[in-house]
């Protein structure tokens, strides 16, 4: 019962933060899909670059 | 000097919940500013000056005069009732009036009405009072002071506000009025023998610390003086014009750190963690009293290094978004918006205190010395009321806090963003990082209130 007692403490902490895990989840996301487009857009502009030359 | 408020049992949801509408209430609020404030509009604050007539009054020589001879009589007073009075700190003036008229109810003062500190702050009263006596009997001007290390910067300050909670909250008698007189007549010794050396003002701006400490909450206030003239600014303005100097973050992280020890010292994470560090300390050979108060100092710049961790991470953050911005530039760019978070957990985390303890006032200053001493203005037999504020009530009040707090701190950022970068975009991009800081932060701080409400 104690450690129920405690692991419903813990759970209770842990569900104020969920907001700032969704938020650094979601952020990770945004700034990987950016470098992604960055990197796409790096190889099309080699690429552009290339052919013209 | 316990400051806890009972439970509550009466709330619609959950307490934590609170918490998610308050991350949500900020996402929204960023989306907002993304879209509507697209100019900056806080970094020239301007000034509505009051009528002449006013400003002239309110800034005469006679007025300093007597604002400073109240801080001084205020001074003595602490230092003579904890000398001489009932060693009870909830029955002596001392404590009552450091603990809570000062260190917390300067805080509303200042955000409200300015930097009334600086008028009444008995240090620089005493140092420029001895100034032009010495000045005056010498006839002829005084040396000039030597000139205060830039690299030195508000750490000074930091210092003596990190000693200030020490004394607070962990010290075992360190409310005790005697240890409370004692503390003051240190730190007025040390506070005239940097005024000696650096000068009066430039010591009161940079270097002492309650100076420093009030005057970044009077910074949000409207009320501003410059020169000779008392006027009105925006909201906030004040704070964009604050210069960081060496040592600033480290300044608001004690400032916001010290609290955040305080909140969560009150439950069972740290009152779990203190006994092991406490054996800790006793095992090589601290007595039970000595290592408790080690376990508290560790515990008390445990909270002041998250708070400058996690704000250091955010700002590592948006400088990997680009714009040639480095991390310590924008460390220091984004330094005021802490300000109003600090304001935000002083006031969410003290204002049960401020509204009980501060009550006592009534009945101190017809007895400051405690026990059966005097009863100069008939109300020593007054006691606290209880009632004044519900436990509900007082939640609310203190999500509010919270909330508005951080709300205004996302708004300087935002403003400050769109100056520090050229493309609004990456302005924008940055603010992620300075939003995850915000709701970090916001949730901390409700956390915290919970923990020592609970």
């Amino acid at each position: 019962m104690l450690i129920l007692a405690h692991a419903g403490h813990w759970l209770v902490s842990l569900a104020y933060f969920a907001p700032v895990a969704a938020f650094v989840v979601w952020l990770v996301i945004v700034t990987l899909k950016e470098r992604w487009a960055g990197r796409g857009r790096d190889h099309e502009e080699k690429g552009s670059g290339g052919g013209g030359s | 000097m316990a400051h806890g408020i009972v439970g509550r049992s009466d709330l619609p949801i959950p307490e934590w919940l609170f918490g998610w509408a308050a991350a949500v209430v900020l996402v929204v609020s960023f989306v907002a500013l993304a879209v509507l404030w697209p100019q900056p509009r806080l970094q020239d604050g301007g000034l509505r000056a009051l009528p002449g007539a006013l400003s002239a009054v309110l800034t005469s020589r006679a007025v300093e005069v007597v604002c400073g001879a109240v801080g001084v009589g205020l001074l003595f007073l602490v230092v003579y009732s904890g000398l001489r009075g009932v060693q009870v700190a909830s029955a002596n003036f001392a404590s009552n009036f450091v603990f809570v008229v000062f260190w917390v109810g300067l805080v509303p003062a200042s955000v409200l009405l300015g930097d009334v500190f600086r008028a009444f702050n008995p240090w620089r009263a005493l140092g420029r009072t001895v100034a032009w006596i010495s000045q005056t009997a010498a006839r002829e001007p005084m040396p000039a002071p030597l000139a205060y290390p830039q690299r030195l910067g508000y750490l000074p300050a930091a210092a003596g506000l990190l000693a200030f909670t020490a004394l607070e909250l962990v010290a075992s008698s360190g409310s005790q009025p005697k240890n409370v007189a004692v503390a003051t007549l240190a730190y007025s010794a040390i506070t005239f023998v940097a005024m000696a050396l650096y000068g009066v003002e430039e010591w009161s701006r940079k270097g002492e610390a309650f100076g420093v400490y009030f005057s970044l909450f009077a910074r949000i206030s409207v009320w501003t003086r410059r020169g000779e003239r008392l006027g009105l600014r925006k909201p906030l303005s004040g704070l964009a014009e604050f210069e960081p100097l060496p040592g600033s973050v480290l300044l608001l992280a004690v400032m916001i750190g010290t609290v955040t020890f305080d909140g969560a010292g009150e439950g069972p994470l740290w009152t779990g963690a203190a006994p092991r560090i406490q054996d800790l300390f006793e095992s090589i050979g601290l007595s039970p009293e000595k290592a408790l108060e080690g376990a508290f100092f560790i515990g008390l710049c445990a909270g002041v290094a998250l708070i400058f961790g996690f704000y250091r991470l955010g700002m590592t953050g948006a400088a990997s978004v680009g714009g040639n911005q480095s991390v310590k530039r924008l460390t220091r760019a984004f330094v005021h918006t802490l300000v109003p978070i600090a304001t935000a957990y002083v006031m969410a985390h003290y204002l049960t205190f401020l509204l009980y303890q501060g009550q006592s006032m009534k009945f101190l200053v017809s007895n400051p010395l405690g026990g059966n001493a005097t009863n100069i203005f008939g109300t020593a037999d007054d006691a606290i009321d209880y009632g004044v504020i519900g436990a509900t009530t007082a939640w609310y009040c203190q999500v509010g806090f919270v909330v508005v707090g951080h709300v205004a701190a996302l708004t300087m950022a935002h403003d400050r963003a769109l100056v520090t970068y050229d493309k609004a975009r990456l302005a924008v991009r940055s603010q992620y990082w300075m939003l995850l800081v915000m709701i970090g932060f916001t949730l901390l701080a409700l956390w915290l209130l919970a923990q020592s409400n609970g």
